[in-house]
């Protein structure tokens, strides 16, 4: 089990969507989705997830991605959900501690992002 | 959108597999084939055309190659055990260089006192016994600033200049009255003395200052230029700075491979 730190705010891109993409796999997954069936995402749906405007828009590639899940699971941020039954594919999904970092972070880019309303840099109601 | 036939992707794949090798070993063995795995993924992805794969892939592989390199040398190095050794390895190389200079400095120093002791001592010995300091001094001139034969020089009991073998810039030179006060109260005093008379500033000489006693009292010195000893201290000085230096190397190099066969395995 890891037991690292978290990372301070900001987080990097590359670990902001990776956190946010397997968020969204727990709120919506389903083995149809290509999900595995222990929860959790494998790499390229990951990539895949980051690279979609919802997901950051992070053009993510394989080395980034998975040199940031080494690092984010030495620091107890993810952890392996399983392995496909071929042995090519590995599954990752959020600890608690990766829920918590997820969620101080959208506070900050939130708390950001009404400060740029109020000061009239966004529009009202405008997509944050 | 255009994707290519399935020998293009399996070339690709090749040498994508082929890249994957600069990749340090432990990432590479622990996440390489899931790399080659995702990289198919993204081939087979209908919704992502080569044109942005590709360069994709070339910037991510420049730029998390040389993430991964770093990380695995900060990892390999920047362990405290091996930094803690490290460091008292430098501790005691420089301990040991500084050893090197300082106890062959002073043999060197201290043996250019060796004659001038025993001519001090004689010359002091023929005024006490009543030999006019003129008459006692050696009749032959050294310079000071040129030659390196010890000469003396009697002073009064005030420190002024009675009689000498040596002259600076054509005067007799003396030392400061602390000295001479010093050698009242102690009787004698070995110095590294750099007389100054008019622009002469580079001569420093190896002095031997003796109380003179008996019914006409002063002072008796005696001296040699230390030019020659100078110049061997600074030979032992770059043997041991050579020696540091060699001594940081190997401390370097041994951390280096020892911390490399040590390293720590990515899990």
């Amino acid at each position: 089990m890891a037991t690292g730190t978290a990372p301070a705010a900001p987080l990097t891109p590359a670990v902001f969507a990776i956190l946010l993409s397997l968020a969204e796999g727990e709120k919506s997954g389903s083995p149809a989705t290509g999900l595995g069936r222990w929860g959790g995402k494998h790499g390229y749906l990951i990539m895949k997830d980051a690279r979609a405007p919802q997901g950051g828009g992070v053009r993510l590639g394989p080395g980034t991605l998975y040199g940031s899940l080494d690092r984010m699971m030495r620091d107890g941020l993810v952890e392996e959900s399983g392995v496909s039954d071929d042995e090519r594919r590995r599954y990752y999904r959020l600890t608690n501690l990766g829920h918590s970092v997820l969620a101080v972070e959208l506070e900050r880019l939130d708390a950001a992002v009404a400060s740029a309303r109020s000061l009239g840099l966004l529009p009202d109601g405008g997509r944050s | 959108m255009t994707q290519s036939t399935p020998s293009h992707a399996g070339c690709l794949e090749r040498i994508y597999a082929s890249a994957l090798r600069l990749y340090p070993s432990p990432f590479r063995q622990v996440y390489g084939p899931l790399m080659l795995q995702t990289f198919r993924d993204a081939l087979q992805d209908s919704t992502l055309s080569r044109r942005t794969l590709i360069p994709l892939v070339v910037r991510d592989l420049i730029t998390s190659l040389a993430k991964e390199h770093l990380t695995m040398l900060r990892d390999t190095f920047s362990r405290p055990a091996l930094v803690f050794n490290a460091l008292v390895l430098t501790g005691l190389a420089t301990g040991l260089a500084f050893a090197l200079y300082s106890i062959p400095q002073q043999v060197l120093r201290l043996g250019a006192n060796d004659p001038q002791i025993q001519l001090a001592g004689d010359l002091a010995a023929r005024i006490e016994d009543g030999v006019a300091p003129a008459d006692a001094i050696p009749a032959d001139s050294v310079d000071m600033a040129r030659s390196l034969s010890p000469f003396v020089i009697a002073y009064d009991d005030q420190g002024r200049p009675l009689a000498s073998q040596a002259q600076l810039n054509g005067k007799i030179p003396a030392p400061p009255s602390g000295v001479f006060d010093n050698v009242r109260r102690h009787g004698e005093e070995r110095l590294s003395w750099q007389p100054i008379l008019g622009t002469e500033h580079g001569v420093r000489i190896a002095a031997v200052l003796k109380r003179v006693g008996g019914t006409h009292p002063g002072f008796v010195l005696a001296g040699r230029n230390m030019r020659e000893v100078e110049a061997r201290e600074d030979q032992v000085g770059q043997m041991a700075g050579l020696t540091w230096i060699g001594m940081l190397g190997v401390i370097v190099l041994g951390t280096a491979v020892f911390g490399w066969y040590t390293r720590p395995t990515t899990t």
